[in-house]
């Protein structure tokens, strides 16, 4: 496996934290010291080796040597993927891009990976944690993806996880069901009767609006009951289409048309511009309240929209993630999403992401310019 | 005021008595009409009326806006509408169709959006004018201005009162969705989901005028740029860009300047910057809420990356979210987070400024224009081809006249029913 480019600081970063993955992903307790010195050690090269984000943090007062702790270190918007390729590493040593969905009129953002080694160490084990928590190693399952295979969209990162899922835990009748742009719900269905006849589980994968088709595709077909130990994955928002649902209500369509209980259903919460993701910790936790959790070698926080400070407990604010896997890149990313932390007595807290309600109807008449040109 | 839920039952009961007031109407002059409209307007646009002061006193509170925005805003733009713009807009488009018989529909269903009164009331009075019953539905940020403008004209005109009905449902429930949308024409506004969505519900023969989102723009030329003082200019877009929180139609979101060198554009966004930081002394922000909150924080330090990345960009903000600048270094356009975040782009020849603009042209509103000399026409000519509906000087986006061709539409005409009638043989 190819660890990372040339250079020696980043090559032992890399394996240190490989070697956290490989070893605790998801241990009782969080390792504060272990991430505190492992963020600073990233902050403090990637200050150093990409640029434009060591001009950023300078401008802000903060160097590796000004920070109190990791949650000092400058997180860089979402929205800079795409005006600026965020190297740690020499341009020459690209290995792989990874691009955000969009239309050619708009701005893609773009992750530059010298290795995906550490973006498939990272999640593979987080997968297998809160989506195949009762998956023995080397058991495989049925899964169906409701995204386009890698080898079509060869810039996704979310095909090229799910390609990774499917080489590692997926049965032989496994694959991907969106093809050309287009959901093939016939063999799809076709493969989840058959799955339902023979009382084999299925593990749905795929964007929130893929399975906005496939509960259309049903039409007047009897509802399906896959098997006890079926379980949905569903990502991704409904941004530019021209059909939006609620979360509530595509969980209790896909509950009544598949016959997957709502505890089955999970989110993913990820961006191309993270090595890692977060989900729902209903099948990892089903005792414990639904909320988002990630690896062990990251961290989220909510910030005051304003201030950038942490925002008060309860208090709703804007998602900044600090992601190890990013080694590469940039570790510390502002989304434009905003949260809210959930406590759970004696549990590790998590978060939950608050999307705008897909029916909100905006004060005025005047729309961002961003979507006009995408439309 | 009644706030109930709508029902199917309801919007039935409700379209009976529209019938019946138009039944009311049988043998009425239109100029009948035409005064008591003019009337309400001239209640709308004084300040000490009831009408006004409920108005004033109440959209801060439902639509999220500052008190003292909403009195500048209304104040503004009520200005101009006047009885007697009311009275020459109906000449004009009336005379037009001359000699057509000129009728409304049945009924008229208007679909309200956004928290801005003034189309609004422009949407409710134009099918009456017609002697066409409205039903309307309020808007979810404005339950209020059709509310207020139906109790007012009942009082005034009880006759005319009883052809207007004003219904509340939230967007998702399809049945009453359907009975509202059955009527011979529908005004709708709202965004291009919306309208698609109304599209698709309605008859073939039903007859669908639509005024979608849109933006506006300020152009300013080299003119202008090479003025000493700055802050005149900048005082006025101030106005454009802080009224209804630049969250209306004729909003600008960018500003393009036609410069030979960045000076003039660093020197506008500086005096814009010291203007916006003002006009939120006179005017303050309404709360944009957390969402919006955001969008304006990545927005800003997706901004301050570029310029560390050496890009030729400045952000100019207060320490809030209040207002922001961003001196932009190109003619790429980029999400504006709206709430007074306005980005001013620089261009080197017409051109490319013009080029720029041609990306909106199909959601182009209205474009304010200064500082081209005696090339202005020129410029208004070439905005003009690209689609905007309005070109006008900085300052007075805010302050449309009551006449002004809302999306290039006139404001009766579509909504008119047409009879030829032809001499026997």
């Amino acid at each position: 496996m190819k660890v990372s480019g040339a250079d020696p600081r980043r090559a032992r970063l890399d394996a240190e934290i490989l070697a956290w993955m490989k070893e605790s992903p998801f241990p009782s307790a969080p390792d504060e010291d272990r991430f505190e010195r492992l963020a600073r050690e990233v902050f403090r090269f990637q200050f150093e080796h990409c640029e434009p984000y060591g001009r950023f943090c300078r401008a802000r007062g903060a160097t590796p040597d000004s920070i109190g702790s990791w949650r000092d270190i400058p997180a860089v918007p979402t929205g800079a993927f795409k005006e600026l390729a965020l190297r740690s590493f020499p341009e020459a040593l690209e290995a792989k891009t990874f691009r955000t969905s969009g239309t050619t009129a708009a701005r893609r953002g773009e992750l530059h990976l010298d290795t995906v080694s550490l973006y498939e160490a990272s999640l593979m084990p987080t997968l297998r944690h809160f989506l195949f928590p009762d998956l023995a190693v080397g058991d495989r399952m049925l899964l169906r993806i409701l995204a386009p295979a890698p080898s079509e969209l060869p810039d996704s990162s979310l095909s090229h996880m799910f390609g990774c899922a499917l080489a590692a835990i997926g049965s032989p009748a496994s694959r991907f069901d969106v093809s050309a742009g287009n959901l093939q719900s016939e063999p799809l269905m076709a493969c989840l009767e058959a799955a339902s006849e023979r009382l084999e589980p299925v593990a749905l994968c795929g964007t929130a609006f893929a399975f906005v088709h496939l509960l259309e595709a049903f039409g007047s077909r009897s509802p399906l009951r896959l098997p006890l130990g079926s379980r949905v994955m569903e990502t991704g928002g409904f941004k530019g289409r021209t059909r939006e649902l609620s979360r509530d209500t595509l969980y209790a369509e896909i509950e009544r048309l598949l016959g997957v209980p709502q505890n089955c259903i999970l989110n993913q919460y990820g961006m191309t511009e993270l090595g890692s993701q977060f989900y729902d910790s209903v099948l990892a936790e089903p005792a414990s309240p639904r909320r988002k959790l990630g690896p062990a070698w990251t961290r989220v926080r909510i910030v005051d929209p304003e201030t950038g400070d942490d925002a008060g407990p309860e208090a709703v604010g804007a998602l900044v993630i600090h992601d190890l896997a990013n080694t590469g890149s940039v570790a510390a990313i502002l989304t434009a999403d905003l949260g809210r932390q959930i406590d759970v007595p004696g549990r590790e807290p998590g978060f939950e992401v608050l999307g705008r309600e897909p029916d909100a109807e905006a004060r005025g008449c005047s729309i961002a310019a961003e979507l006009m040109i995408a439309t | 005021m009644n706030d109930e839920r709508a029902t199917v039952a309801s919007i039935a009961a409700a379209r009976e008595r529209l019938a019946a007031g138009r039944e009311g109407l049988r043998g009425r002059s239109r100029q009948q009409t035409l005064d008591s409209l003019c009337a309400l307007l001239e209640r709308f646009r004084e300040p000490s009326s009831k009408l006004r002061e409920q108005l004033e006193a109440e959209l801060p509170g439902v639509a999220g806006f500052h008190p003292a925005t909403v009195r500048e805003g209304l104040v503004r733009a009520l200005e101009g509408y006047s009885g007697d713009a009311l009275r020459a807009l109906v000449e004009r488009e009336l005379r037009g169709v001359e000699p057509a018989i000129p009728g409304g529909f049945p009924q008229t269903s208007v679909l309200l959006a956004g928290s801005i009164p003034m189309p609004s009331i422009l949407s409710l009075l134009s099918p009456l004018l017609l002697h066409s019953p409205v039903l309307a539905k309020t808007a979810s940020r404005d339950p209020l201005t059709a509310r207020l403008f139906a109790a007012s004209l009942r009082e005034l005109d009880p006759e005319l009162g009883r052809c207007l009905e004003v219904v509340s449902f939230p967007g998702e429930d399809d049945e009453s969705t359907q009975a509202f949308l059955a009527a011979g024409c529908v005004l709708a506004s709202g965004s291009d989901e919306t309208l698609a969505a109304v599209r698709m519900r309605l008859q073939p023969a039903t007859r669908l005028v639509a005024y979608g989102h849109r933006l506006s723009l300020a152009a300013i030329g080299p003119e202008a740029l090479l003025e000493d003082d700055l802050a005149p200019l900048a005082e006025r877009l101030a106005v454009d860009v802080a009224l209804w929180d630049q969250l209306g139609c004729l909003s600008p979101v960018a500003i393009l300047c036609e410069c030979p060198n960045a000076t003039g554009v660093d020197a506008l966004a500086s005096a814009l910057a010291t203007a916006l930081a003002a006009a939120e002394e006179r005017w303050p922000r309404g709360d944009p809420g957390d969402a919006a909150r955001a969008e304006i924080r990545h927005a800003r330090e997706e901004a301050e990356m570029r310029r560390a990345a050496g890009r030729d960009v400045a952000v100019l903000s207060d320490a809030g979210s209040c207002w922001t600048v961003v001196r932009e270094e190109d003619l790429a356009w980029r999400s504006t987070p709206l709430h007074r975040f306005v980005r001013i782009h620089p261009s080197r020849d017409r051109r490319s400024l013009l080029a720029a603009i041609e990306k909106l042209a199909p959601h182009l509103a209205a474009v304010a224009v200064a500082g081209f000399g005696a090339q202005q026409s020129q410029v208004a000519e070439a905005l003009a081809r690209l689609g905007a509906s309005r070109i006008c000087a900085p300052g007075t986006l805010q302050t449309p006249p009551l006449a002004w061709h809302h999306d290039g539409q006139p404001l009766l005409l579509p909504l008119m029913r047409l009879t030829d009638l032809e001499p026997p043989l």
